[in-house]
């Protein structure tokens, strides 16, 4: 039963929905009918003409109202002689439509409005995606915005009363988030807050429409709609390079290139006369699909999927059309035949890539290097940053040197004490790609030829701990092929007799190592041991030991090859081990690029390691008394700490970043291109979409039921892009105001952006969807005009506080009687934990960074060790590349960003037009706890204690800073109980409160512990304020 | 359906795990617009209920289990017996039998193609006499509970697009998994953990295996809360479960509080139900924390348990360890737990390869099927041991070389159901006499889809979810049926 309170607003509540309709209301074909008749008879009765029943289609006046022998399905006017009438309200099993079989069945409301559609004469319209948008007829006495003209009639007519404009606070916010999706700082908000001038609101709409985040905010959509990413996607999913793209449409946006040019260069710029690099690297929007190198498949197989997402693509994103529909039989729904298809396939069809390609990191082809088209201020800032940390690095700090050296000396002293090597009892060898050959002798694993190999052994049984891990490798082998005798002492080494022919350098690039009470063949990825120093018997100078730590294949520890006898690598773990209570060790192995030595043997230290990680020359100058070290070695000396001590660490990060920033800028950088092939492939009807069913051969072109190619349009994809953004196409350019509307109300005008065909969604408002159309067309489609047009209208500005009234009679605000509230998108939520605590770095493009991430995602779920793929295990980067935007966070297609995943991202496999919204535990987990939200609030905590005042000015403070607005009262005080209980917690445990600061890579602030930890808990607590996640 | 329920429940179920009797979800605004729905909604527990009007008919099995075998499982080594390939070894499978169909890159310019026979000798099992390898000898004990269907079929020949196939129900990307379909359907008993929990282990007999995909076990156009969550050894058993250094469950529990003071005081205030939303997310958030570790703690096993699931039971992230972790997860009502081990890929050294991924998954298999009949919930559970093709008659690489293997095979593969819903003991379908051609009963896997949604009460023609203009169903667009035959 209802409260008679919510029963007296039953009536509105129906008014209030966007399909109900009045008895009194004359029925209209295309908002009320078409809907019903779509959903419930075009798939049998419509334009697939393989699948039409009874020869019978109802989607066109003309066959609906032809007679037939079992009588004429609709007579206009009449409804008893209607056969559909007839059919729909049968209580006969056999007669009624739909069919019980298709388990589709009309509503007494559906019925009732084809009741009355019926009796009003039955009246056809022709779909209304696909008549050109007219601009409405605007009230004689206009004031304001035509937006807020067509919004008010609908509101008008459900009876729905609009909010009032938001206060001035929430609107900075809104407008921040919308177009550059950071919101404003706390003095940002003051400024505006205290500028009571007449046009203060539109200063902000122009000084964020000039940000260059407003690229950044707009490209987030469009790289959905594109599905880019930084993995090829199918199978290994290794790594490709395609930011050069994505930075374009940041800055095409920020140029604020007419939307038709956009178009036109993504989908073919290669084909204008003189193209420039900028508009080459523009097409890689069409390069954005996934592909493969996965061994076995079938080419042609594959470059059909290719060229199938690229159709889907440009469908959904560009003409809101399910053009994936008809390829492998003519559009249930829409008049796209499967010829169609074909055609709008082959203009793609031309392109020159393979079906296996993009190994080994490579991008796929046709790939160019071209410099990026960024355009920023920061090359000079750079040079200097770069001759700063250089000078840094260069220039010697006694202190730093004196630590080291001393560190040095203690572990050198203690380097071969009690030195003792225990033989681990081999078991087992494997790796996954060999067939054979490899073998375990003895203690001897031999016969190496692979990439990887797992060893598995006994741990020995010494019941001292066991303090390392020493791989020992024979590379020299007699002519005989049996490892050269044992040598003594290095300097009685002599040459061989009959030398062999030179051994080829081998290389190791990592080990992994698990223990376990029980064998196991392999490392276990989720127990793996933590190394404290690696060390070498000798080494190349160029790949040193440490190398083996970076994971990454193309970096590896390489021996000194003149080095006499057998050379070792040693691993000394963070944790010494146990032989009694895991005596199961799993070694692997991984040579890289490289190639493996011949064979060796892995042994137990227990002591000291006697390795060295330090070149010969260094240890001699460490073991020089300071008084007795020539200048030389102390540069020498200086010169390495600079390059390998930890406390440079930092420096040699910031600088590392600063190199690749700069190159980044200058240098030129592979990109995925269209082209043309040389021998372009032929299209075919593929009967079923079968890639090895080809029927009839077909040339491009475009859907017989949408106008036809401008005169004089190539058949290429310039003709195509020119079809697209001609003025006469009836969809683009109302797909493309209805994304914008969809960034900045949440849900478009059509509420299914992807589709405006005939199961598509009828708009809201079509008349404003029209306005925005034909408006965006004549202003030269200038999408930063659509934008300020948008977000300077009442509709827009107006608050969002909804009454339980209001909820009740339009729950989902598609009559937008109050503003829009929505949660943000996954990376914004990131980025303004990243914006409040002051450690976002605002650079803009670049090559995809990895922050941090909970665990190795990658290599869970990839081919790690048997593939020359790039992407296979996650090594996670430092210093500013831990706090970009998350646009820029590197894109895995099989392993997204779990942090940006739990927030509704997609995983960009395929085009993405619109994102759910959900809200969930998973998503309180990250923020709560991810290390880069928790970082985020102890350094917000550090800038909030930075402030001047007391608590309550600092709290306001940060509350303006995070939220945008002034806290309560109430809110002062619950926030003010915060502080004080985790005052007293850490004032009581100050060792606590310097474990709970240790979170992140960011530098520690020079504050008590005890009072930065308790204001990190109120930084906890604002960062995770629905408010915060919300923009309102 | 009242516009405003609707709406509510639209709000609800896009909520991870929808919402429960106590207000989670859109249910906050329910209780805005409709106090009834308090009352309507109390359905005990932390049930979360799923889509109106499902089940469509009484299920057979309340939950699934997934024992997915990633790389190719070979049907002929191990299930699919075929004496033929003995007495035809190292000759060429007759060209009738091969046919025309298209095989892999990587054997379709191989010279010949010799008949290999099962890499060890098997059993006829249990009362009805399944045929199951001796790879194999726990699985043997189990036969009586095992319902084989020999004769599955795919379209797809390679990895990607079959195991995508097999777990989406199309071979391209951006479909709902599995689980997924079965969360979104069919919400879950136990609000406190996810509805959908997937967790992947390595072969040992091929380490790195064919790589898997987190769409897998995505939700594709689904919301994506009915994406499976992924459960883990360690201390973020399920990702950014671990609170930050020294923060303890009391200091938590408080500044939940006050969080909640907060977003309370201004939903109030500008009418916002996801708030009171978002406020019971971190509730949920709160209980997980304790939930899931109290789950993945198998301190209270007895040693007969843990003995019975093998070794590698105490290896955290092993195939053994995740079957008991699955059972513990069952016992809670999670509705679709999937396991993924992956490695089968043996296409070369096969005899070196295929003994250790049989040992791998042999005894926890076998165990779990034990376990779970032995606690009264084989009953009510649907097993399904699959893979995404099975494997070739022929070897690829020289016959009777130590390096040679098996390649890809869409053709007819064999998969088996146990418990809720299915014969015990039972076999449906049948080969050719070189396993490499389907003689009786084809079923395509779609079929299969058809079955799992039947076993859960679930009509797959009914089930959809409107997406791009079409009533999307995991079993796809074609025709797809129940394979009766299995059902008990």
């Amino acid at each position: 039963m209802l409260s008679p309170m919510l029963s007296a607003l039953r009536p509105l509540a129906f008014l209030a929905l966007p399909l109900s309709v009045l008895a009194a209301e004359e029925v209209r074909y295309n908002r009320d009918i078409r809907p019903i008749l779509s959903e419930n008879c075009f798939s049998c009765h419509g334009p697939d003409d393989k699948a039409r029943k009874a020869k019978l289609r109802l989607d066109l006046f003309a066959e609906a109202t032809k007679e037939y022998k079992t009588g004429t399905p609709i007579v206009p006017g009449d409804l008893k002689k209607s056969e559909v009438w007839t059919r729909i309200t049968s209580d006969d099993e056999d007669d009624v439509m739909p069919p019980p079989k298709s388990h589709l069945k009309l509503s007494a409301a559906d019925k009732a409005k084809v009741k009355a559609w019926l009796e009003q004469g039955a009246k056809y319209e022709a779909h209304w995606a696909f008549l050109p948008p007219r601009r409405p007829a605007l009230p004689a006495d206009l004031k304001g915005s035509p937006i807020d003209a067509l919004v008010d009639q609908g509101l008008r007519a459900s009876g729905l009363k609009a909010n009032p404009e938001a206060d001035r606070a929430t609107l900075l916010r809104r407008l921040s988030l919308d177009l550059t999706g950071l919101a404003p700082s706390a003095e940002e908000l003051e400024a505006f807050l205290q500028d009571r001038s007449a046009g203060a609101y539109e200063k902000q709409v122009d000084r964020l429409l000039a940000s260059p985040h407003f690229g950044e905010r707009m490209a987030l959509d469009w790289l959905d709609a594109a599905r880019y990413a930084d993995t090829n996607g199918f199978s290994i999913d290794g790594g490709r390079h395609l930011w050069l793209w994505r930075d374009w449409v940041i800055q095409a946006f920020n140029d604020n290139k007419p939307y038709d040019r956009f178009l036109l260069e993504q989908l073919a710029g290669d084909l204008l006369p003189n193209a420039t690099d900028a508009q080459l690297i523009a097409t890689g929007f069409q390069r954005n699909n996934m592909n493969t190198h996965e061994g076995g498949t079938i080419p042609a197989e594959n470059l059909l999927n290719y060229n199938a997402d690229r159709v889907k693509t440009l469908g959904e994103s560009v003409l809101g059309l399910t053009l994936a529909c008809a390829q492998c039989h003519d559009h249930k729904f829409d008049p796209i035949s499967q010829k169609d298809y074909y055609q709008v396939f082959a203009y793609f069809n031309t392109l020159g890539d393979a079906g296996l390609d993009g190994n080994g990191g490579n991008n796929s082809g046709p790939a160019v290097s071209k410099k990026t088209v960024l355009r920023t201020d920061e090359e000079g800032k750079l040079t200097a940053r770069i001759a700063a940390l250089r000078q840094t690095l260069a220039t010697r700090d006694d202190a730093v040197l004196a630590a080291w050296v001393k560190e040095q000396r203690a572990w050198l002293a203690d380097r071969t004490k009690g030195t003792r090597l225990h033989p681990i009892n081999l078991t087992k060898i494997s790796t996954p790609n060999s067939g054979g050959g490899f073998t375990v002798e003895g203690n001897t694993f031999k016969g190496l030829g692979g990439a990887a190999y797992d060893l598995l052994g006994e741990l020995p049984q010494t019941t001292e701990p066991i303090i390392a891990l020493r791989l020992v490798f024979q590379a020299k082998m007699t002519p005989g092929g049996k490892p050269a005798p044992k040598k003594g002492a290095a300097k009685d080494a002599k040459p061989e007799p009959a030398t062999p022919p030179a051994p080829s350098a081998y290389q190791v690039s990592a080990v992994d190592v698990t223990v376990d009470k029980v064998p196991g063949d392999q490392v276990n990825i989720h127990k793996l041991q933590k190394f404290s120093r690696v060390t070498a018997s000798s080494f190349d100078p160029a790949h040193p030991p440490g190398n083996v730590r970076a994971m990454n294949q193309r970096l590896a520890w390489q021996p000194d090859m003149k080095a006499p006898g057998d050379q070792s690598l040693t691993l000394t773990f963070a944790k010494p081990l146990s032989a009694t209570e895991t005596p199961a060790i799993t070694t692997q192995v991984y040579f890289g690029t490289g190639r493996p030595p011949l064979q060796g043997q892995l042994f137990a230290v227990t002591g000291h390691d006697d390795g060295t990680d330090l070149p010969p020359d260094i240890i001699a100058a460490v073991q020089t008394a300071d008084d007795r070290r020539t200048p030389e070695q102390t540069n020498l000396l200086w010169a390495y700490v600079a390059k390998y001590g930890e406390a440079l660490r930092r420096v040699r990060v910031d600088l590392a970043n600063a190199e690749e920033r700069l190159a980044t800028l200058t240098q030129p950088q592979s990109t995925m291109v269209m082209n043309i092939a040389a021998k372009p492939r032929e299209t075919f009807i593929l009967h079923r979409g079968d890639y090895s069913q080809p029927t009839t051969k077909v040339g491009p072109g475009t859907p017989a039921a949408l106008p036809p190619l401008p005169v004089g349009a190539p058949a290429n994809r310039l003709g195509l892009a020119q079809w697209i953004v001609m003025k006469e196409n009836p969809l683009t350019a109302r797909v493309a105001v209805n994304r914008l509307w969809k960034t900045l109300f949440g849900t478009g005008l059509v509420a299914s952006a992807a589709d405006f065909g005939l199961q598509g969604e009828w708009p809201s408002h079509p008349e404003l969807l029209d306005w925005l159309a034909v408006e965006f067309v004549e202003s030269g489609w200038d999408i930063k005009r659509l934008t300020r047009t948008i977000v300077t209208s009442a509709t827009y500005k107006r608050s969002s506080t909804a009454t339980a009234e209001m909820l009740a009679q339009d729950p989902a605000n598609r009559r937008l009687a109050r503003g829009a509230r929505f949660r943000l998108p996954a990376e914004l939520i990131r980025d303004n934990a990243l914006r409040a605590s002051g450690l976002l770095v605002p650079q803009l493009g670049g090559p995809s960074v990895n922050p941090y991430s909970p665990f190795d995602l990658w290599r869970e779920v990839s081919h790690y060790g048997s593939t020359p793929a790039t992407a296979q295990n996650f090594v996670q980067d430092h210093g500013d590349k831990l706090y970009r935007r998350s646009l820029y966070t590197y894109w895995k297609r099989t392993a997204p960003p779990a942090n940006m995943m739990a927030f509704d991202a997609p995983n960009r496999e395929v085009c993405t037009v619109t994102r759910g919204n959900t809200t969930t535990p998973l998503q309180a987990l990250v923020t709560l706890n991810d290390v880069q939200f928790a970082e985020a609030a102890r350094v917000l905590a550090a800038r909030t204690l930075g402030r001047p005042g007391d608590d309550e000015a600092r709290l306001r403070w940060a509350f303006r800073e995070v939220v945008s607005r002034d806290p309560s009262d109430r809110e002062l005080a619950v926030a003010r109980r915060t502080l004080a209980r985790e005052r007293q917690r850490y004032a009581a445990e100050p060792a606590r409160a310097t474990a709970a600061l240790q979170v992140g890579e960011a530098p520690d602030a020079p504050l008590p512990a005890p009072e930065q930890a308790a204001w990190m808990q109120v930084g906890v607590l604002l960062l995770n304020l629905s408010e915060t996640v919300t923009r309102n | 359906m009242d516009p405003r329920a609707e709406f509510t429940n639209h709000l609800t179920r896009r909520t991870f795990l929808g919402q429960t009797a106590r207000g989670v979800g859109g249910l906050a605004l329910g209780t805005m617009l409709m106090p009834e729905l308090l009352g309507a909604r109390q359905a005990g527990g932390g049930r979360v209920a799923g889509l109106p009007g499902l089940p469509h008919f009484a299920p057979k099995a309340k939950r699934v289990l997934c024992l997915f075998q990633s790389g190719g499982l070979s049907h002929v080594d191990l299930f699919d017996h075929k004496p033929m390939l003995k007495q035809m070894a190292g000759k060429d499978l007759p060209p009738s039998v091969k046919g025309t169909q298209r095989l892999t890159g990587m054997t379709s310019g191989q010279g010949s193609y010799p008949c290999t026979p099962a890499l060890k000798d098997g059993k006829l099992c249990g009362k009805n006499g399944l045929w199951i390898s001796d790879l194999l000898p726990h699985l043997q004990t189990v036969a009586d509970e095992l319902c084989f269907i020999k004769s599955l079929h795919t379209e797809a020949i390679n990895h990607d697009p079959a195991i995508t196939f097999m777990n989406t129900g199309n071979q391209q990307p951006g479909y709902a998994s599995m689980g997924a379909w079965a969360s979104y359907g069919l919400g879950t008993e136990n609000a406190n953990l996810p509805a959908f929990v997937a967790m992947v282990s390595q072969g040992t007999g091929k380490n790195p295996g064919q790589p898997v995909f987190s769409r897998l076990w995505g939700s594709g156009f689904l919301p994506s809360s009915h994406q499976g969550v992924g459960l883990r050894p360690g201390a973020n058993p399920v990702l950014y479960l671990q609170n930050p250094p020294t923060v303890d469950g009391e200091q938590r529990r408080a500044l939940l509080d006050d969080l909640a003071a907060l977003n309370e005081e201004r939903a109030k205030e500008i009418g916002d139900p996801e708030t009171v939303t978002r406020v019971k997310a971190y509730e949920m958030a709160f209980r997980m924390q304790t939930s899931v570790p109290e789950l993945t703690d198998i301190s209270q096993e007895s040693r007969e348990t843990l003995a019975a699931y093998g070794p590698e039971v105490t290896r955290p992230g092993s195939y053994a360890a995740n079957c008991l972790l699955a059972r513990r997860l069952l016992e809670r009502d999670v509705r679709f737990v999937q396991l993924f081990h992956r490695g089968w890929d043996q296409h070369i050294a096969l005899s070196r390869q295929l003994p250790n991924q049989c040992r791998d998954i042999d005894q926890p298999t076998a165990a779990l099927i034990k376990d779970l009949k032995a606690r009264g919930m084989l009953e009510d559970t649907l097993v399904v041991f699959a893979t995404e093709f099975g494997r070739t008659a022929f070897s690829q690489g020289g016959f009777g070389n130590p390096g040679a293997g098996r390649d890809h095979h869409g053709r007819s593969f064999t998969v088996w159901l146990a418990g809720g819903g299915v014969k015990a003991g039972y076999e449906h379908g049948a080969t050719d006499e070189f396993g490499y051609n389907i003689a009786k009963d084809p079923a395509h896997l779609r079929d299969l889809h058809a079955t799992i949604l039947h076993c859960l009460g679930i009509d797959h023609e009914r089930f959809t979810f409107k997406f791009r203009g079409l009533n999307v169903k995991l079993t796809g667009v074609e025709e797809a049926h129940v394979i009766k035959g299995v059902l008990s």
